[in-house]
């Protein structure tokens, strides 16, 4: 029989440490979500000398405090699931920083291999770590990687096993802070061990005290459920005032300042500074594509250029699977033939049809497209980005990061929406998810190049994208005013350009692309197959009837385009591909092909999308951003319907 | 030109205390306080921008946007408005 290991990763982000997962599991990985939260969770098996290893990869996060739903889901995986062995990623050009997270996973007291990664980039900086004198000082094992090329994983599984088998014992260094901080916890946690035993078969008593000294909100809470818990985080707050009132500064930041200052201290025993690195290509990019003038030029190039490979390569790759997938349609309908007609009609054009929609998009545009990004993301474009960018996203109450939705945002909503967890606090998300439903996704941007590009002209294409930036920005801006709460500036790593690691890019690429492939793809089948059963009963007809004098006396569109506008629901490039079934486009006004597609762009988000705000937003807000797209498109629909005939008139 | 009370108490004899993003780029300042929301403060030390700490401000967005500094080896982006709230003494000497 094998023997079961279960051991967790942890670490800053931009670490390598999805590197390093990707290594130790291979394909073997099922992601997914921590039960009950909007955080990520990837998990993977894999057999190494007679152990079936069972690793999490816990989310990157700078510290375990109680600052983001990811620090609280790890410390509970760490404190409650007690994994055998946790490894700490540690990112060697920046050992400092990332010791202050292996000082808080040793504050949990559970057993720690540190795997020190980039090795090979910190040596590049001038920068060499003693690693078997860090060992010695953390008192833990200390495993050298480069995580890119494999190099020193078996040494770490090696490890990893020897510890979990006993072969190797710890030595975990013992933090002791400045002596008024320790009296201090020593005496909460001897409360503890008497007055809350229960909690310490979770939580080391020491732990606990540590936290409450530092104010930790979500303990505090969790010590609600226990008998006199009034008294005793009354107790911890007199001790931790006190502890305020002679540092002059908030007990956190004094915990912080001590452990950064044992952290500083091993760090700067053992690393040795070779000759000061001249400047390095790298810096030169840094410099460049983060300048004052030339970093918006460069900015605006990438995406253009991003842009127009996608979806010129896209368009020709689209229409070849079109093709192709419309021949194996006609097969389907000769081959059910002898069936009645509206089975085959809903097999054929609900189910099948539902398939070709979700491939015709997702394999020419959106894995391209997340390819790319991904690229951009690894190799560190995209948080100078994001710097660029947090002025002008401040403006809408968000904060640079959120220019990455945003930019997911025009492969395809769904992703996007999830994308947008990236921001800290509840209020960010919504206004990133509403603003990014706005965004036009590879589907609307085919009905507007398909559309407006094709018959009106490219100009007025642009225009299109032009106002859509313009209303995201109004909208986001009111949506900021409206919503209470105060926004949240921005604090964010700028990791060092490097070359891109094809394993990341793929596996995020898959990451993403796996959003539209689980949640939009079945919806969009299903949905299909629901409009075509409404359709064969005659309901949709009703519907058009219904909606005329919103279609064609609001709008100023031919009454038929009501089916389109329904069914686009389904999937936004349905629209037009209806559209044209019913109404030859070119019989079509220029006005009226402008205000199809702005309304189809903006009037609902497609049903998946909706099942991707439900699912990371909740009902409510789901509903009320729905709502208020329905209503700006039809706002806006009517208006420009108005002022483009007195424009052109 | 920069005195402010904070937690009651005078922040030493600061005559040339200045904000964080007030310093010039390539100028280094020593991290004196976070003023702001428990959040932020916890935050900033969290990144290692605890009081006593040498920061650079390694470059200023244009528009009044970020600025980019160096703390413990760290390159981090952080918000003007962040920026503000973080006091240094700059450091005079450019030597390390």
């Amino acid at each position: 029989m094998t023997k079961q290991l279960r051991v967790a990763l942890a670490g800053n982000a931009n670490v390598g440490k999805s590197v390093i997962f990707n290594q130790l599991t291979g394909l073997n990985q099922i992601v997914g979500n921590w039960p009950g939260k909007t955080v990520e969770r990837a998990e993977g098996t894999l057999h190494f000398k007679g152990y079936t290893i069972r690793v999490i990869d816990l989310p990157g996060t700078y510290s375990l405090s109680a600052f983001s739903i990811e620090e609280i889901v790890s410390r509970e995986y760490i404190a409650i699931e007690k994994p055998d062995v946790i490894i700490n990623v540690v990112d060697a050009s920046a050992l400092e920083r990332n010791l202050y997270l292996t000082l808080q996973l040793l504050e949990l007291e559970v057993p720690i291999v540190m795997a020190l990664n980039q090795v090979d980039f910190a040596a590049k900086k001038g920068i060499r770590i003693n690693a078997e004198k860090l060992s010695k000082k953390l008192g833990i094992p200390v495993v050298p990687t480069v995580a890119i090329t494999g190099s020193g994983i078996n040494e770490l599984l090696t490890t990893v096993v020897a510890l979990a088998s006993g072969e190797i014992k710890l030595n975990p260094l013992k933090i002791r802070f400045g002596a008024e901080i320790e009296e201090r916890v020593q005496k909460i946690q001897k409360l503890v061990e008497k007055k809350l035993p229960q909690i310490c078969t979770f939580y080391p008593a020491r732990w606990i005290a540590i936290k409450l000294l530092e104010r930790d909100e979500d303990i505090a809470n969790k010590l609600k459920s226990h008998e006199n818990w009034a008294e005793f985080l009354k107790y911890a707050e007199k001790q931790a005032a006190e502890l305020e009132k002679m540092h002059g500064e908030p007990s956190p930041v004094i915990l912080a300042s001590e452990r950064y200052s044992v952290a500083s201290k091993i760090a700067k025993e053992v690393t040795i500074i070779e000759t000061p690195p001249k400047i390095s290509l790298e810096q030169k990019l840094d410099a460049i594509t983060t300048h004052k003038v030339l970093g918006y030029p460069i900015l605006i190039g990438v995406i253009l250029a991003m842009f127009s490979l996608i979806f010129v390569g896209g368009s020709y790759l689209s229409s070849f699977l079109e093709s192709v997938l419309s021949d194996i349609l006609l097969y389907i309908e000769v081959g059910l033939a002898f069936l009645p007609q509206e089975i085959v009609k809903l097999v054929a054009d609900g189910v099948f049809g539902g398939i070709m929609a979700g491939i015709t998009i997702a394999l020419p545009y959106i894995l391209p497209f997340y390819i790319i990004l991904a690229l951009l993301e690894d190799s560190g474009y995209l948080p100078r980005a994001a710097f660029l960018m947090d002025n002008l996203m401040h403006k809408m109450g968000l904060h640079g990061k959120a220019f990455i939705p945003l930019v997911l945002g025009y492969g395809c909503s769904v992703p996007a929406c999830i994308g947008c967890r990236i921001m800290e606090t509840e209020r960010e998300r919504l206004i990133a998810a509403f603003v990014v439903t706005l965004i036009p996704c590879a589907a609307r941007t085919v009905i507007i190049l398909g559309l407006v590009g094709k018959y009106v002209g490219l100009h007025a294409a642009l225009a299109i994208y032009i106002f859509d930036l313009t209303l995201v920005f109004i909208l986001g801006r009111i949506a900021f005013k409206v919503l209470p709460g105060e926004p949240v500036g921005l604090i964010m790593e700028m990791p060092p350009y490097k070359k891109p690691s094809l394993k990341v890019v793929l596996a995020k690429t898959w990451s993403r692309t796996k959003d539209f492939v689980y949640i939009a793809f079945p919806i969009i089948v299903a949905g299909s197959l629901t409009i075509t059963a409404l359709n064969i009963t005659g309901f949709i007809d009703y519907a058009t009837k219904a909606a005329k004098p919103l279609i064609s006396g609001w709008l100023g569109l031919p009454e038929a385009a009501g089916v389109p506008l329904i069914f686009g629901v389904l999937r936004k490039e349905l629209a037009l591909i209806l559209l044209s079934e019913i109404v030859p486009l070119e019989t079509l006004s220029a006005v009226q092909m402008v205000v199809f597609a702005l309304v189809a762009m903006l009037y609902i988000p497609c049903v998946a999308t909706v099942a991707a705000l439900l699912r990371e937003l909740g009902l409510k807000k789901a509903i009320a951003i729905t709502f208020v797209d329905v209503a700006v498109a039809i706002l806006v629909g009517g208006l420009a319907y108005r002022l483009l005939l007195l424009v052109i008139a | 030109m920069f005195r402010r009370k904070l937690h009651g108490h005078n922040v030493g004899n600061n005559e040339e205390l200045c904000a964080l993003a007030e310093l010039a780029e390539g100028e280094k300042g020593v991290v004196v306080k976070a003023i702001g929301g428990f959040g932020l403060v916890r935050r900033l030390a969290e990144m290692g921008l605890t009081p006593g700490t040498e920061v650079k401000l390694v470059k200023k967005g244009s528009f009044g946007g970020p600025v980019e500094v160096e703390v413990r080896g760290v390159a981090l982006a952080l918000g003007r408005g962040v920026a503000s709230k973080v006091l240094v003494k700059p450091v005079k000497d450019d030597s390390p």
